[in-house]
This record gives structure tokens, sequence and C-alpha cells, in this order.
């Protein structure tokens, strides 16, 4: 009924590989940006920007930049809070030398030392892969991190050994730090995400998206019809990590405001990770989805007994919580274990032949 | 239908008794009862909360006002620690974040939301410079001060000059917190001072530092360790017979729960600390009466009886007596975070004010002023006779003067950093 496909005729090749070859998707499409651009911030209060809008905004950028690589590329790889450990001391390091430089371009630039350091640690995939690779990829996570720690200059001789977010302006108006509101945070994470989503469906659906995809199914096949699989699979880790280091680059400074090097360390590079399986390997969507669920509903969780005056103490929630967000990974894995993209598809698909279904 | 009204009018009378109870001064507390280090986190959560729900019951709240004492669970974790911070902070009087990583976090934005920090015994030392960091409260002694104490301890003991310090600290902000000040004093006495990082990955398996330890045979081992590193490092220096007498922890180095697990062989171990569980304070037997005894306690009677849950209380009489002093100055009941900023910053703990609160004995004699927001009140050296832990020194004072300028110095280079930072320039 919603999804009626009846009367959208396709008479050419290019409308039938369009984008929104239905209507309906481009008008749903329509609807979540006018939430993400008007409504919320009309409406959110500075918790929910603080503890939803934004964090599920960066957490979506920095799956997507995993999935390019794992979901798409077939590249498996564990050291993703490393590359946005990158991105993240790389924009430290440049608004702290240069305090005059725009922070906005200073989070699109630190991108490319991550994109640098990953296309150094992703150049083992070209002779190892799966598990192995995964490991070779552990090894950046760990020197990485180690190297935050024990490199003083990263952090300008800080006595704590953590990096904290200065106040940044952009022609007067604070970007980022304390004094920067959480809407303007809310937007400049909103228009670098929205950004970098367009690019990457372009891209996931170009010449090099294929690419990527032939040398995930079978990488022999692929480079027996000349795909060059060196140059796939270094692009796949270029683009990944610089956009999961604007996406860590991000996290530090339109969100945490300040960072200690453990910050970076493995949990968060398997929250990452499961974001992307639980949203669905090789699609964009599922990393917003996936990021709704692991990064979102613990939240919203947490103060639905209070908000219902239940008595409950704040321990015992959290331990109700992680139950809770627990068993529903596992539920949502086991209805549809290719995530929940494909659980949307499935709903999608349903909706668009109902009342007849065969 | 009767019995539906039966239903909707108890479920109304709970919901107007949540919002009477929610009356008062409110006063969260991010506390850890859950993730790796509960077993800390719990008995000093117990205290706190022990403490204020005995004024309430006793005196009815503090100036005929109940406190609204609410837990808001991190599990220790930065991320959950904003988000308790931003969800409290829109009422809230006070923030007691609890862990470095948070303090790091809320530490800037308290100037713009204009909450105070209590932060006793934890956070960043340079946190004393009132003028600097208005909004922040580390008292009764900062890290500066343990390190400066644990020094005059050991020269106590003998001339420090030619001998050898090992310092076992976490590799983290928190563990690094004491260096500068130690090698400060390690050029001034003429000692050497070895620092020996643990990683957080490693704290439960320190054989390689302990191989270290065994190798260079410092003359004291000084630790700087929380949750699992301490119970690690003590197992260790029990397995590689370190003469326990020579190993001195920080105030949250000296848990019970970590050195009952060795028991006797633990006997002369060493902590730093400005609290001490006196079981015959008077305190003591009001938290018997009107909490124990009506069942309100989460705590049982062992861990009543250690340093952390003792060290909750204490933290709590902080609180509460800088919420006094504000009543007392603005003349009104429900203090505002604004006033209560001011009560902190106007705190005196004389002698007779501690035996007065019924604290005798639990905490050392100290003063706030708007210059001075961690008061210096120095410490006790506290031992593991094999049960518990006792006093073995009289009342340390740490050289505040000796770093004051290193304090002054990182404090200034904190707010150039977070530059434009407001300053108190009223001090």
């Amino acid at each position: 009924m919603l999804y009626r496909t009846v009367g959208q005729f396709k008479t050419s090749y290019q409308a039938d590989q369009a984008l929104f070859p239905v209507r309906q998707d481009a008008f749903l499409l329509g609807i979540i940006l006018l939430c993400a651009f008007v409504i919320f911030p009309l409406t959110a209060s500075e918790f929910t920007f603080q503890t939803l809008l934004i964090p599920i905004l960066i957490y979506s950028l920095a799956a997507m930049g995993l999935n390019i690589l794992t979901g798409y590329a077939g590249q498996l790889s564990l050291g993703t809070a490393a590359f946005m450990g990158v991105g993240a001391y790389a924009c430290y390091k440049m608004v702290t030398i240069m305090p005059w430089m725009n922070p906005i371009l200073a989070v699109l630039l630190s991108g490319f030392f991550s994109a640098g350091i990953g296309v150094a640690f992703g150049i083992p995939s070209l002779r190892i892969k799966g598990f192995y690779l995964a490991i070779a990829t552990l090894a950046a996570q760990f020197f990485l991190v180690w190297l935050f720690e024990k490199w003083a200059w990263l952090y300008n001789y800080n006595a704590s050994g953590a990096i904290q977010v200065p106040n940044l302006d952009v022609f007067g108006l604070y970007v980022s730090g304390p004094l920067a509101s959480s809407m303007t945070q809310y937007y400049v994470v909103l228009i670098i995400v929205s950004l970098l989503t367009w690019v990457c469906i372009n891209l996931t659906r170009g010449n090099l998206g294929r690419t990527w995809k032939a040398t995930r199914d079978m990488d022999i096949a692929a480079e027996l019809i000349g795909i060059n699989l060196m140059r796939s699979k270094l692009t796949a880790f270029a683009i990944s990590s610089y956009i999961v280091g604007v996406a860590g680059a991000l996290f530090v400074f339109q969100w945490r405001g300040a960072a200690e090097p453990n910050l970076f360390d493995i949990p968060l590079s398997f929250q990452v990770l499961f974001i992307a399986i639980i949203g669905g390997l090789g699609s964009i969507l599922g990393n917003y989805l996936g990021a709704i669920l692991i990064v979102g509903l613990p939240v919203v969780l947490n103060i639905v007994p209070e908000a219902l005056g239940i008595p409950l103490s704040s321990a015992t929630v959290e331990h109700l919580n992680i139950m809770i967000v627990g068993s529903l990974i596992v539920f949502f894995l086991i209805i549809e274990p290719h995530g929940l993209n494909a659980l949307w598809r499935l709903i999608r698909e349903k909706l668009i032949i109902w009342p007849f279904p065969h | 239908m009767k019995h539906f009204t039966k239903w909707a009018a108890a479920a109304a009378m709970a919901l107007a008794g949540t919002a009477v109870a929610a009356e008062g001064i409110y006063a969260p507390n991010l506390s850890y009862r859950t993730g790796p280090f509960a077993a800390t986190g719990i008995p000093l959560m117990n205290g706190q909360a022990d403490y204020i729900n005995m004024l309430n019951a006793r005196d009815g709240g503090i100036g005929g006002v109940m406190i609204d004492f609410d837990e808001c669970e991190t599990g220790y974790s930065t991320q959950k620690g904003v988000e308790c911070y931003e969800k409290t902070k829109g009422k809230a009087v006070v923030t007691q974040p609890w862990s470095t990583g948070i303090t790091l976090q809320v530490l800037p934005k308290t100037n713009v939301d204009q909450i105070p920090i209590l932060a006793p015994g934890y956070g960043f030392s340079p946190m004393s410079d009132g003028k600097t960091f208005s909004w922040a409260f580390n008292a009764p002694a900062g890290y500066w001060d343990a390190a400066s104490m644990i020094v005059q301890y050991l020269e106590g003991m003998g001339d420090l000059n030619g001998k050898k310090i090992a310092f076992l600290h976490l590799d983290h902000p928190y563990g690094k917190e004491p260096i500068p000040v130690f090698e400060a004093l390690a050029a001034a006495k003429g000692f050497e001072f070895l620092p020996i990082p643990v990683g957080l990955k490693e704290m439960q398996n320190q054989s390689a530092q302990w191989l270290q330890i065994r190798r260079e045979r410092p003359d004291n081992v000084v630790m700087w360790g929380w949750g699992a590193m301490n119970a690690g490092a003590i197992t260790e220096a029990v397995k590689t017979k370190y003469p326990m007498e020579n190993f001195i922890g920080v105030w949250w180095s000296g848990h019970n729960a970590d050195l009952a697990i060795v028991g006797e062989k633990g006997k002369g171990y060493k902590s730093i600390s400005w609290s001490f569980p006196n079981m015959d304070a008077p305190v003591m037997a009001d938290i018997q009466k009107y909490i124990v005894a009506e069942g309100k306690t989460k705590s049982n009677e062992t861990e009543m009886q250690g340093v952390f849950y003792g060290r909750g209380i204490v933290i709590s009489a902080i609180l509460a007596e800088g919420i006094r002093v504000a009543q007392a100055e603005y003349g009104v009941g429900e203090i505002s975070a604004e006033q209560l900023r001011w009560g902190l910053e106007n705190l005196n703990f004389t002698a007779e004010r501690i035996d007065e609160l019924g604290l005798t004995g639990m905490m050392l004699p100290f003063s706030t002023s708007c210059s001075n927001h961690t008061g210096h009140s120095g410490g006790w050296m506290l031992e593991w006779d094999g049960e518990k832990f006792v006093k073995v020194s009289d009342h340390l004072k740490a050289d505040v003067a000796s770093y004051a300028a290193l304090a002054g110095e990182k404090a200034a280079e904190y707010a150039a950093a977070n530059a434009p930072w407001p300053m108190n320039d009223g001090c």
C-alpha cells in the first residue's frame, strides 16, 4: 500500500539503475533528512544532542569507513579505533600548531593522515587475507595506541598524557571545544557525515565499488578479468581509513572534547565492527541502523525506568541494559544473519508486494 | 472497575511519593558499581550513600532540606560518565565524576554550565589553584600531596641520599600525574627515581615489572595503582618475596579486599591516606542506628570496616559541609550550584568541627579558600597488620610550597590551551 510501485515505469537503463528506482524511497529519505536537519535540532535537548544524535552519527561514519574495507572490499580489519586515533591526533596537532586553521578543514584534512597510515598497514593485505590480515591490522591497533602513549610530541607534552580540544571558532562562532553549543557541533557533524555518506554511496555504486566487490567475492577471478588487486585493495584501505580518520577527529573534536590514548584501544574497534556487522556488511544504510541499536538503544533504555517512575537503582538498570542489548543483538542476528539492512530490505520487499504475497 | 480504581489510586500514590522524595537538593553521584573497577567502587559508593541517607534520616537532611542523593551508573566508562553528566546537570548542584577520564571531560564544561566538580583525592593536582579552576575542588588532598608525604615518611625512616625508589604506576594520566613532583624531590634529596609503568592490559600480569624490580633491587617501591592492578602488584610482590614493609601505595592502593587475598603475607604493606575507618567514631554508631538497623544499606559488616567505606563517608561529609556553609551564608535551604561553589570554597574543618560532626579520627583538619581548592589536609601512613589497616604515623603534612610554582605553571598551561578560559581574578 505504502510502497506500491504501480505506474512507476522505467523506460531506460539509466532510470532503472538510478539511486531511487522506487519513488517512495526518495520520499522516505527526504523525511529522514528533514528530521535530521530541521526537526531534531528544533526539538532536541542538550542531553539528546550529546548522548544520541551526535554519537550515533559519528559511530555510523566510523562503521561506514570500516564497511568500505570489510563489507565491500572484503578485507577484515581490527584496527579501526587506531585509525580513528590517527585522525584525532592529526587534527589535534594541526589545530595546535596552526591555530588560525579552520577547524572543519582540519577535521577533513586529518583523514589524509590516517589514510596514509592505513595504506601502510594495508600493504600486507596484498599477500595475506582473512584472519591472517585481521592479525596484521591488530598489530596496527597495538602499535598505534602504544605510539599515542609514548610519543609525547603528539599530545604536546601534556602532563596527563591526554589531548584536550581547545575552543575553536569559524568566523566567531565556536564549533568545537567547551564553549561550542551542542547544536553547532551537531550541524558540523551532520553536514560532514551527510557529505561523506553521499560520496560513499556513489563510490560503492561506481567503478571502484564494483572492483572492490569483485575482489571481495573472489580475488583470483577478479585478477583474471583484469582487475589490479593491488590498486583495488590499497584504494579500499585508503578511502576506508580516510573516512575512519575523519570519524575519529569528529569523535574527539565534536563530541568527547578530550581523549586519552586508551580510548582508541580494541574495545572501540570491536564496537565499530559490531555496528558494521549488525547493521549489515556491504551496506550504507546498515551502519546507521547498527549505530542506533548499539549506541542509541542503551542510552534510551537507561532513561526508560526513570521516565516510567519505576524505582530501580542505577546499577541494576545498567545490568539489565547490558542483558537486553546483548539478547537483542543475538535476536536480530538469528532472524536476519545479514544484518539490519537485510531486514529492512526484506520488509520493504514485503511492503511492495503487499497485500498479495506469493 | 473497583479493582482498577484501587490500582490507579495506588499508582498515583506511588508517583506522588517519588515526586515528594525528589524534592530537596539534588546531589548526584556518578557511581561505578558495574564494570572492571566495581570491586573498588562499591564500598566507596556505599559509604557515600549511607552517610547522606543517615543525615536525611537523623536530621531530616541538611538545614531542614532533604538531600536527594541519586546515583547515575557509569561503569567507570568515560562515555557513560558524560552521558550521566548531561543527564544530571540540569538540576544538580554538584558533579562527582569519580574517574580521571570523566573529570578531564567535564572540567572545561563546568565553566560554561556552572556546576562545581567535587573530586576528593583524585583528578588533576593543579586543580588546587582556585583562581584558574574556579569550579573544581579536589579537597582534602591531591596526588602531589601524596607524593610529598610518602617521600617525607621515607625520609623519616632514614636518609634518602643514594637510595633507589621504584615507582610502579598505571600507564595512564592518573599514574603519570605525580612523576614531576617525584622527579623534583629525587633531585633535591639525592635518591634515584625509577618509574616502572604498568599498561592497562598488563594490570593483572605484572611479572615483567616485578622481574625488573628484582633486578634493580630498589630500597622502596611506591605504587600508584587502581582496580585490578593493586591486587596484581600485591600478590606479585608476595610471590617474589619483596619485603612488604618497603612497599607503599597511594590512597587508592589501600583497599582492604586487595590485601585480604594475601592476608598475613601482606603484613607491613603501607598506604598513605587522608581518611581512616574509625569504627568508634560517633558517626559510625549513627549509621548503624539509622541505616544498618533499618536495613537501608547495601553494604555489609566486613566492607564497613574497610578503608574505602570510611573514605566514602568522609567524601560525603565534605559535600554535606559545603552545603551547610552555603546555606548559612545565603540564608536559603535549597541552595543553587553557584552557592554550593561558594560553600566548597569556604570549608573549614577544624579539629573541633570534625569532632562535632562525629568524624573523630576519620579525617584531618583542613580549610579551603578562594585560591586554594585542595586544602592540603595531609594524611596518615596506614599499615596492613595482616587483618586490617592501622595508623603507623602521626599527621603527615605535604610540603605544598615545594611544588606551588609547578602547580601554577601547569594551571596556566591548561588555561592557555583552553583559551578563552575565565579566571577568577577576585582571589
